[in-house]
């Protein structure tokens, strides 16, 4: 089954979790990396290595406030990615409709 | 990509090879389910529960004032019951909405904040009317039956109802509207009667309101996605 009209910055599981995630939350609410970290069950450096993928895509913003033990890192994904998790779906619906 | 961790090994980097499209559609499925049940501060089958032991702690109020002549209010034993019930509720509630907001920010927690300040305001006015009434030498028909049992039910009914409206909240909308009627109601159908037309009023709401919220969340989910013991 082809996946070429898959979107590959979402198409790899931790993305796909990771999107699916910050996406349940209202648009315009953040997830600190902790919990999301403590949801999907990834180690820390996995998750930061999938974060920045997405992050580059223009699917996520981060933003570090605090120094040290208070310092807290928020996610949110942006309307791009909302809407490119949107068509990822569509895609994905198509793909197994056609089967 | 800051973090503030010890980032600590970096296991797999998956690039979707060998991702496929079934595997892919049921994760999605999985995880938007997870995630919306973790985010949800309001589950609806513990919300349906919450309606039935409400209905109890009413209940056994009604029970406590039935066949009183003259009226003199619920026992000493039916108070305590219902305060321990309402306090457990409570506490649980503030829990659950803890547990489904950590590590959450931004403008909806931030809403909720106010709400929560507004309808925590709106469930003492109830008591201080209450006062007044015992102030004022109101009769115990009043003050330890109608006022307590249908006061609650229409000052926070309407608070949420107003607060839903806004939000285009439709599930608490909905419920709100039932508790406020049930409330009027209960003005009517005398003391003793107030407590159990409130309870089963207050019951349905909170029913309703589970019920409608499990098929909403029911109609959100990826339904198309294979089951995962799909070959």
């Amino acid at each position: 089954m082809g996946t070429d009209t898959l979107d590959p910055v979402i198409h790899a599981s931790a993305r796909l979790r990771i999107t699916a995630t910050l996406a349940a939350l209202p648009a315009g609410d953040t997830l600190s990396f902790t919990r999301l970290q403590d949801m999907l069950d990834l180690t820390p450096g996995n998750l930061i290595t999938h974060l920045r993928k997405l992050e580059d895509a223009g699917y996520l913003t981060s933003e570090k406030t605090g120094n040290g033990t208070a310092s807290r890192t928020s996610l949110a994904l942006t309307s791009e990615g909302r809407a490119a998790l949107e068509s990822y779906t569509e895609a994905l619906r198509d793909l197994l409709g056609g089967l | 990509m800051q973090a503030t961790h010890d980032n600590g090994p970096i296991d797999v980097d998956d690039d979707g090879e060998g991702l496929d499209p079934r595997q892919a559609a049921v994760l999605l499925a999985q995880s938007t389910r997870d995630a919306q049940r973790q985010f949800d501060p309001r589950p609806p089958v513990l919300m349906a529960l919450m309606g039935a032991v409400v209905l109890v702690a009413y209940g056994v109020l009604w029970l406590s004032t039935r066949g009183q002549h003259p009226y003199s209010g619920p026992s000493g034993g039916a108070i305590v019951f219902t305060y321990t019930v309402v306090v457990v509720t409570s506490i649980a509630m503030v829990k659950l909405h803890r547990r489904a907001s950590m590590g959450v920010s931004g403008a909806s927690i931030r809403q909720q904040r106010v709400e929560g300040a507004a309808l925590g305001l709106s469930i003492l006015c109830s008591p201080m009317i209450q006062g007044a009434m015992y102030h004022y030498h109101a009769s115990h028909t009043i003050v330890y039956g109608v006022i307590p049992a249908a006061g609650p039910l229409i000052i926070v009914g309407t608070t949420m109802l107003g607060i839903a409206g806004i939000k285009a909240d439709w599930p608490t909308f909905w419920a709100a509207l039932i508790a406020v009627i049930a409330g009027m109601i209960a003005l009517f159908v005398g003391p003793s009667g107030a407590w159990l037309a409130a309870g089963i009023g207050l019951f349905i709401a909170i029913l309703s309101f589970a019920i409608v919220r499990a098929k909403l969340q029911a109609r959100k989910e990826i339904t198309w996605a294979p089951t995962p013991s799909t070959p």
